[in-house]
């Protein structure tokens, strides 16, 4: 592949310590298309070696409206089938970057290790020093070991070093869309973080036509139905859920988009200072950025304040648990003391629900955002939103924001793509992937 | 040397294609000079026979026919150059001047330019340079081209030769012109203060302009047919010469690119009209001594010009021989290791160094001025030109630099980390930037000594 690609899928067998790089073959583009399509193949490639697949999709990383998103495809330790979670904030187009579109993680290291990838090259590197950090200290002390502070990092925490199946693979400080117990699969490979950079380029096969008419998509979009509308306040009200807005209002000191994402679907919510603060904060930790609306609105369905629920989250984040199961616990149990929760989570076990989502992960609110898609039947939502998830994560596009753009059609990332790469994949093609990947 | 004054009967106008439009026609013309000069010495590294005045090589100045050559070209990278050689290995790289030899101090000392047509010295810290050269590096220099060797020298490289009493800078007094920038008295500086003035014994040398410059050619030699041209200014002089140096350009104005340091009339008075670029005889040989950087990758007319001057005034016949260095080539897995190696290394460093660009820093080395920015200068020189190696089934280097590099790499990155967690915990790191930039320099040094060693493999 020579666009919109880094021609690489990296295999790396953690037990015997080799490396190697295949090419990204022309022809599975051309039959798999990219992003969970690829993912789902390699997953069946090396399923007998429980794999733990990381990739991007043709238009990760592009100019592309909304193109932020990486994906980890691997065995769930909830449901004991594959399944895909999401990689955003800058961790899907850092991914896209390291010059890997593909990355395959086979074996179990005999001791504690993080993978660095970085402009085309990957390394293991030995992580004895951050086995046992919490979350944060170890995405601190791998951006400051490596020397740099735009390194993105997929960390555990304490949850899956323990073999917690409600583990999380946390995106540098903040929860992910991992609602899988993906961080389970990181533990028991010790595996502690894959750290990505890269500073490389993406080459364009019509870059001018493409650019343009991604500018072009992006004026047409900003007249779209959430205009004005920003952050996960706004997204509570697009899901109906007003209360919630008014809840966590008071706590907002700013929202913030993933990479090349016209909406802010991240909120960082001040906890230990007055959110209207624009100075640099006296606290080095004054709140938390909540990257996962339906786990924040499960912590007020359980009771708790928004700052409570903060806080909470915060500590989910921390220890690399999965807060959305934390909230579900919480409502099972009625416990609405932050500091009760924080000091149960270790010992937090059993089974979580698991809507009807197909294998995406339902961190991504069950329908349409700020526009109804020209869905007359709302009961049909379900179907609708696997495929839309789908499409998301085949090409690389937010699974959030892709919910709210219905700007962004199936047809107008095929014809993206397309003039992109220069290939000539159609609509048949993606149905046939969309139903593989949806079955 | 080849030159002859006038053009030869048998070179007529339609051969010549500047002809007497001078100004800026060259670049209009749609001609590519780095493909001209590129195809030219591919061709004679493949033991092709061109003669100046034949039609491929039309673009040459008029000149007596005598055989064309690739030369053995040494570029000076030593302590106290910036990073401006690097432009230097640009022009080469893209014009197939393939046969080059990384310099250092030791390397000079040692006799290496026996070996040797051309030298060539770019722009850094022109004291500290001499300093690092001493005596013996000065005698050499001057054996070198009295020998008949070709010195090329801009800003720094072309300070070092001129007449001098300073301490150090005394042993190189080759030619007889002085700096016109100087004065009694530090000027009034506008902006960038610290680049504006150095103190230069008793008086300060000054830089009036920075950035780009028009040129005017006095169209003699080499320098026939192009009329007025661009190239950037980076502190290098404005020259007062004697008779016994040939004046090739002259500053001629300023443009809208260019960034007055101190007032502007000091500024016309220090530099228009003055001389810009000279070619003077020593014994054998001969000096060309550039004030802007003619070397400078942006300004196509002006690296033109040094092409030409290489071939115009390098040594008659090739002196053969080689660095002294004992080589080997690497292939396989050996090779394809160093080189990932590297490439790790490299990848690593430039990480570090980019977010190193944004912290509020800059060092003093010497009499310069150091930004976080220069760093990844050295690196993406070598960054750009891994792929070649990496696509290369074979590399030549020699037995020292396969011992050094990677742990050279290694260190540079090591010292980049290092330095970026001292200035997240703001201390002080002016004690590590010398050791830092000496490392660049010398991996550098290490890794386009590899790179090129390869393309003449390649060849």
């Amino acid at each position: 592949m020579d666009y919109l690609s880094s021609n690489k899928i990296l295999i790396v067998n953690l037990e015997s310590g080799e490396i190697t790089e295949d090419e990204l073959d022309d022809e599975l583009v051309s039959h798999r298309i990219g992003g969970v399509g690829i993912t789902s193949s390699l997953y069946e490639t090396y399923k007998d070696k429980d794999p733990i697949v990381l990739g991007t999709g043709l238009l990760t990383g592009s100019l592309f409206p909304g193109s932020a998103l990486g994906i980890i495809s691997a065995k769930s330790a909830k449901t004991g089938e594959v399944a895909h979670s999401p990689l955003t904030l800058k961790a899907g187009m850092e991914l896209k970057y390291t010059g890997f579109d593909y990355v395959v993680v086979l074996g179990k290291a005999v001791k504690p290790v993080f993978l660095w990838l970085h402009d085309g090259v990957a390394d293991i590197q030995d992580a004895s020093e951050i086995w046992g950090s919490d979350v944060w200290k170890a995405s601190d002390h791998i951006r400051r070991s490596m020397g740099d502070d735009l390194i993105q990092t997929l960390v555990v925490g304490p949850a899956a070093e323990s073999g917690s199946e409600l583990a999380q693979v946390c995106i540098n400080y903040w929860g992910s869309g991992d609602c899988w117990g993906f961080g389970k699969s990181f533990g028991e490979k010790n595996l502690k973080a894959i750290a990505l950079r890269g500073m490389g380029l993406l080459e364009i096969s019509e870059p001018e036509d493409f650019v343009d008419q991604c500018f072009e998509l992006f004026e047409k979009i900003k007249k779209g139905s959430f205009m004005g509308k920003t952050g996960i306040q706004d997204i509570f009200s697009a899901m109906g859920e007003n209360d919630a807005t008014e809840w966590i209002l008071p706590l907002v000191h700013r929202n913030s988009a993933c990479y090349n994402t016209p909406y802010a679907t991240n909120t960082f919510l001040y906890l230990s200072e007055d959110p209207k603060t624009l100075t640099e904060p006296d606290e080095p930790e004054p709140g938390f950025l909540v990257t996962d609306p339906c786990a924040l609105l499960g912590f007020k369905r359980a009771g708790l304040s928004a700052k409570d629920a903060g806080s909470v989250m915060k500590a989910c984040a921390k220890y690399g648990i999965n807060p959305l199961a934390v909230a579900e616990f919480c409502v099972k149990s009625g416990e609405k003391d932050p500091e009760n929760i924080e000091k149960s989570l270790k010992d937090l076990e059993g089974p979580v629900s698991v809507p009807d989502c197909g294998r995406f992960s339902y961190w991504a609110p069950g329908k349409p955002l700020f526009s109804n898609f020209d869905a007359s039947d709302t009961s049909e939502y379900g179907a609708w939103w696997k495929r839309r998830q789908a499409v998301a994560y085949i090409f690389g596009i937010h699974p959030i924001f892709a919910n709210m753009a219905p700007e962004l059609s199936e047809e107008l990332m095929l014809e993206m793509v397309n003039k992109g790469t220069g290939l000539e994949l159609n609509q048949d093609i993606l149905d046939k992937v969309i139903e593989d990947v949806c079955s | 040397m080849c030159a002859a004054s006038g053009p030869p009967s048998r070179f007529s106008r339609k051969f010549w294609p500047f002809g007497d439009r001078g100004a800026t026609g060259c670049h209009n013309n749609g001609i590519n000079f780095y493909n001209f000069y590129a195809s030219i010495n591919q061709k004679l590294a493949r033991g092709a026979e061109i003669l100046y005045g034949d039609e491929e090589a039309s673009l040459l100045p008029p000149a007596r026919p005598c055989p064309l050559r690739v030369p053995r070209i040494g570029l000076y990278a030593g302590s106290g150059t910036s990073h401006s050689w690097l432009w230097f290995v640009d022009l080469f790289d893209r014009m197939f001047f393939h046969d080059v030899v990384f310099l250092d101090e030791d390397m000079v000392k040692n006799g290496v330019l026996k070996n040797l047509d051309v030298f060539a010295m770019s722009g850094g810290d022109t004291i500290r340079i001499a300093e690092g050269l001493g005596a013996e590096g000065a005698y050499e220099l001057e054996r070198f081209i009295g020998e008949g060797g070709l010195y090329v020298g801009s800003c720094a490289g072309a300070y070092l030769p001129l007449k001098s009493s300073k301490q150090h800078l005394d042993r190189f007094n080759f030619v007889d012109i002085k700096i016109a920038n100087i004065s009694k008295t530090a000027p009034t500086v506008k902006q960038l203060g610290r680049k504006a003035t150095t103190a230069y014994g008793c008086d300060y040398v000054y830089h009036p302009v920075r950035e780009e410059v028009r040129l005017r050619s006095t169209e003699k030699g080499p320098f026939s047919g192009v009329g007025s041209f661009l190239a950037p200014l980076y502190g290098g002089p404005s020259m007062v010469t004697g008779n016994a140096s040939e004046i090739m350009a002259q500053y001629d104005a300023f443009t809208k690119k260019t960034l007055f340091l101190v007032d502007e009339t000091l500024a016309e008075k220090t530099l228009i009209g003055n001389v810009a670029a000279v070619r003077s005889e020593l014994g054998n040989g001969v000096l060309y001594l550039f004030g802007p950087h003619f070397e400078h990758p942006h300004f196509p007319i002006a690296n033109h010009l040094v092409a030409n001057a290489i071939f115009w005034d390098m040594k008659k016949s090739s002196v053969g021989g080689t660095s002294g260095m004992s080589e080997i080539v690497l292939d396989g897995a050996a090779k394809r290791k160093l080189v990932r190696d590297i490439k790790r290394e490299i990848s690593n460093a430039r990480i570090v160094s980019v977010g190193l660009e944004a912290a509020s820093v800059r060092w003093t080395i010497g009499c310069k001025i150091y930004e976080p920015e220069k760093i990844r200068v050295f690196l993406e020189a070598i960054w750009k030109r891994l792929g070649r190696l990496e696509q290369s089934p074979r590399i030549q280097i020699s037995n020292q630099t396969l011992e050094e590099m990677t742990p050279s790499a290694c260190e540079v990155t090591r010292i980049l980390r290092e330095v970026k967690s001292r200035i997240d915990d703001r201390l002080e790191t002016q004690g590590i930037a010398p050791h830092l930039f000496d490392s660049l320099r010398r991996l550098t040094m290490f890794c386009l000594q590899t790179y090129f060693n390869s393309l003449l493999l390649d060849n």
